[in-house]
């Protein structure tokens, strides 16, 4: 019995260490995006801002996400409570009332945009705040929503995306070493079509519906006269909403917890570009940001400094880097005074050989002149003398 | 020339004008500019990565008791085969020479041979010259060169060693997840937070130019460092959640902390940002008794991966108070310390113990480094170039690169030489290979490789559809029927003289 114990202990254990194996990445970014605009698809935009307040909360800073959103329902003159956006008919959290920073808004949100976000060409005077300034450290959650077919999501009603273009940008990506991880979410019709294309390493991708399947809306709030939330979004966030930064939870258990008779629809997850195991991934790997945090515990800085203030007489100083930048600086000081002594010399002579040579070059002119006037002076007396004979 | 031959004429001249000049000329205005990379330059760099690269440093010997005429010939024999003994991913040696006159101790490699009692050597700490002790057995036995080649290539080059002779890939070896990836300019941003808005003051700006700023001109040729400082109120990081636990582990901490009001690296130019955060927490939180405090200080220092460093005080602070340098000098002397890991010049493990030596290895590693990466951006620029055939390739991307090229052969003639080896050298290396790594990332990141990457050919040809298919149609229709009345008029012209005869 008692080994049977020691045997789930240990293995509890291993099976922890398992889950926190990954220190592979040391920041985390968001791409979240809403790829509709217009009042009725008021969902999308509540779809997008719930998992922006999930990012938000989990630790993301805002520096660290990018939200493209059209904005426009907010402030839509058919929204019964202006300047809020909710996710439920119970209004309890006011999407839009913390701060939220929209780095793309209106007729930003376009697939040139988020290309170039993804493969990060800008122009030269692009803002900091406006560009996915990831490295090889960085693992990136993607949410994207909206309106889709079959390997493509609609922009605003003007153009589309393909699942091509996502792919070719991740193949970019990879190439420059701009991710970690990515772990790529869309809630749309037909969404498991848009990653099928991905051939980057270290994608893991989930979708809402496949192939010829739709994604449905939640439920719709009466005041607002519109659906508020997608299904799929909906039941992500009430998972999410389990979660805080020291949750053991994985991505396997948020993809178990998708069902059809949740979703309506079937949930695709592709694994197959991603190397570890979904089971040992935690949630916060991508939704939050959980510093690595390492005590310093090391006296010798302190030693040093008491040391420096016990033998500032003494030329005998502590081996500390600091105390050796300000020696060294001290040195600097000390020889750029003798220098600059030497050089108002040597200036001092300078300006008197300068000016020694300008006052011979100033004679040299003046001679020259005279010289000139001289001659001119001399010759008109020969014409003179001349014209007298004759 | 009868009417039927101009028709005919006419429309051939027509055909031809559309066939010969119309179609040409289309075809080269809607074409995506490709400018002409070095394609097989690139892929040869790539695939023997330091081949031109042969990095040579100099040392010079010197010894103060016995005059040993040929003794920098036997170190080098022993060197060479030192290193003969390792190949790793770079070719390096060391160019032993005799002490001139002219050598300068602070700048260039000395090494000097003292008599002792005892074989040993020594590095000091505040200067790059080696000192090798020896005895008169092993001056009897031959013993000096082989023990200075050692003491050369194993510690005063560790570096080198380690990674040029041994590791398989320089970049990633020089990288760990502590340190940031190198950059010649870093932004650090120095704050005092405190849990509650009661107000305080410090004398940040005396302390940071008596102590850090030497510390900045110090590491001035490898990194130069931008700092901004500010107060915080109302923002204890969320430490005050923990002031009940007598005990806190780091994931306590890790999944307490929210560094996310402080990460905001959007207001600096820099790419890169550390950060140097003291926190005190708040009156209502109390004191946080995780906090070992000891006699000397009362706060503990931790480090956060390529973040920075926090200062966590254990108390919060009196009603207005003024931290003053007493306070705050330990702490800077801490951090620096700790920058030096954030950098990647040293561990945890192992500090510091020979600052000048390491700073001028760091930067030759430095030096590797950015080559190699500048290459990998090359290959992975053209890797993308023939991936999409409908991607632009601006005639500035082609400068860049052209630019890139020639900026390495600055550099590998630089380092290369083997007569050349004083700080300015390095630092000129360094600089050169900066600017390369500069101009190769902004030849892969040209914001015009994009627009017509997601462009399709087919919308192309849709575009010109309308206006070039009935023009098409009118030619073509237009040539077949001038060629096609002359068949009926001969034939008809045949008919009549049949009926003639």
């Amino acid at each position: 019995m008692r080994i049977f114990w020691l045997i789930s202990v240990l293995g509890a254990v291993l099976s922890l260490r398992g889950v926190f194996a990954n220190d592979t990445h040391t920041n985390n970014w968001a791409v979240l995006v809403c790829t509709s605009r217009f009042w009725f698809n008021y969902r999308h935009m509540a779809n997008v801002l719930s998992m922006y307040r999930t990012v938000k909360r989990l630790g993301i800073p805002d520096s660290q996400i990018i939200l493209m959103l059209s904005d426009d329902v907010a402030c839509n003159s058919r929204n019964l409570f202006p300047g809020s956006v909710f996710n439920n008919a119970d209004r309890a959290i006011d999407l839009y009332g913390a701060s939220v920073e929209v780095d793309y808004k209106g007729y930003e949100v376009t697939v040139e945009n988020f290309i170039r976000l993804l493969t990060d060409r800008w122009s030269k005077d692009q803002p900091k705040s406006k560009r996915l300034l990831t490295d090889e450290n960085s693992n990136i959650f993607i949410y994207m929503t909206g309106h889709g077919g079959e390997d493509f999501l609609k922009f605003q009603d003007a153009e589309e995306i393909s699942s091509y273009d996502i792919a070719d940008a991740f193949a970019q990506m990879h190439e420059k070493k701009r991710y970690n991880e990515i772990f790529f979410m869309i809630d749309t019709c037909q969404a498991n079509t848009m990653y099928s294309k991905f051939y980057s390493p270290n994608v893991l991708a989930v979708g809402s519906s496949r192939l010829d399947e739709s994604s449905y809306s939640h439920h719709s709030d009466v005041e607002i006269g519109v659906a508020v939330i997608d299904r799929f979004t909906y039941y992500t966030l009430e998972f999410m909403e389990s979660i805080e930064k020291n949750s053991t939870l994985t991505l396997q258990d948020l993809f178990d917890s998708y069902t059809f008779d949740k979703v309506h629809s079937h949930v695709g997850v592709r694994t197959d570009l991603y190397e570890r195991d979904p089971s040992k991934v935690l949630v916060t790997d991508f939704f939050g940001s959980v510093q690595n945090i390492v005590l310093d515990d090391i006296d010798q800085a302190d030693n040093a400094y008491e040391d420096s203030q016990e033998s500032q007489e003494s030329s005998d100083l502590p081996d500390h880097i600091l105390q050796l930048a300000i020696e060294k600086s001290r040195d600097e000081v000390t020889s750029k005074k003798n220098e600059s002594k030497v050089h108002i010399r040597k200036a001092t002579l300078v300006d008197y050989e300068d000016s020694i040579a300008e006052m011979s070059k100033v004679s040299h002119h003046k001679m020259l002149l005279e010289v000139r006037v001289f001659l001119i002076f001399m010759g008109l007396l020969i014409v003179y003398y001349y014209s007298r004979k004759r | 020339m009868s009417t039927l031959g101009l028709r005919k004429a006419v429309a051939i001249w027509f055909f031809a004008v559309y066939v010969f000049v119309g179609v040409p000329l289309w075809y080269k205005l809607t074409t995506i500019y490709r400018a002409p990379l070095p394609i097989e330059h690139i892929r040869s760099m790539h695939e023997n990565p330091h081949t031109d690269l042969h990095l040579v440093i100099p040392v010079y010997v010197r010894s103060d008791t016995y005059n040993f005429p040929d003794v920098h010939d036997a170190i080098q024999v022993q060197v060479n085969e030192l290193l003969k003994s390792k190949k790793g991913p770079l070719t390096w040696s060391l160019q032993v020479l005799p002490f001139e006159s002219w050598v300068n101790e602070e700048s260039d490699y000395v090494v000097t041979l003292a008599l002792d009692n005892f074989i040993g050597y020594t590095i000091p700490y505040d200067s790059k010259e080696t000192i090798v002790f020896f005895n008169d057995e092993s001056v009897v036995a031959n013993d000096i060169p082989f023990f200075v080649a050692q003491t050369l290539i194993e510690h005063t080059f560790g570096l080198e060693w380690q990674h040029f002779s041994e590791s398989k890939d320089v970049i990633k070896e020089t990288n760990n997840n502590m340190a940031i990836s190198y950059t010649p300019n870093v932004h650090l941003s120095i704050s005092l937070l405190t849990g509650d808005g009661r107000p305080v003051a410090w004398d940040i700006v005396p302390t940071l130019e008596e102590y850090f700023t030497p510390l900045r001109r110090f590491i001035s040729p490898l990194v130069n460092f931008t700092v901004d400082t500010g107060i915080v109120y109302y923002n204890d990081l969320k430490l005050g959640s923990l002031s009940g636990s007598d005990t806190a582990s780091w994931q306590d901490l890790s999944h307490t902390v929210d560094l996310s009001e402080l990460s905001s690296m959007n207001y600096y130019s820099e790419r890169t940002v550390l950060n140097l955060a003291i926190v005190f927490p708040g009156h209502s939180a109390g004191n946080l008794s995780f906090i070992n405090s000891t006699s000397k200080h009362d706060w503990q220092s931790f480090l956060v991966p390529q973040w920075g460093v926090l200062v966590i005080n254990k108390s919060p602070l009196p009603d207005s108070t003024r931290l003053t340098k007493d306070y705050l000098t330990p702490i800077i002397y801490k951090f620096s310390r700790e920058l030096f890991q954030l950098l990647g010049l040293a561990t945890q493990a192992a500090d510091l113990s020979t600052p000048y030596v390491t700073i001028d290895s760091f930067k030759r590693l430095m030096i590797i480094r950015n080559l190699d990466e500048s290459t990998e951006t090359l290959w992975s620029l053209v890797k993308l170039v023939e991936q999409f055939p409908q991607m632009a390739v601006p005639e500035e991307v082609l400068v860049n690169v052209r630019k890139a090229l020639d900026l390495r052969l600055q550099v590998a003639e630089l380092i290369n030489d083997p007569f050349k080896g004083g700080d300015a050298v390095w630092n000129q290396a360094l600089l050169l290979s900066n600017e390369l790594f500069r101009v190769c990332e902004d030849a892969f990141f040209h914001k015009e490789m994009v627009q017509q990457n997601f462009f399709p050919q087919e919308h192309k040809i849709a575009v010109y559809l309308p206006l070039l298919g009935p023009l098409t149609v009118i030619m073509l229709s237009g040539l077949v029927n001038a060629f096609k009345r002359k068949q009926k008029e001969e034939s008809s012209a045949e008919k009549d003289q049949d009926v003639k005869e």
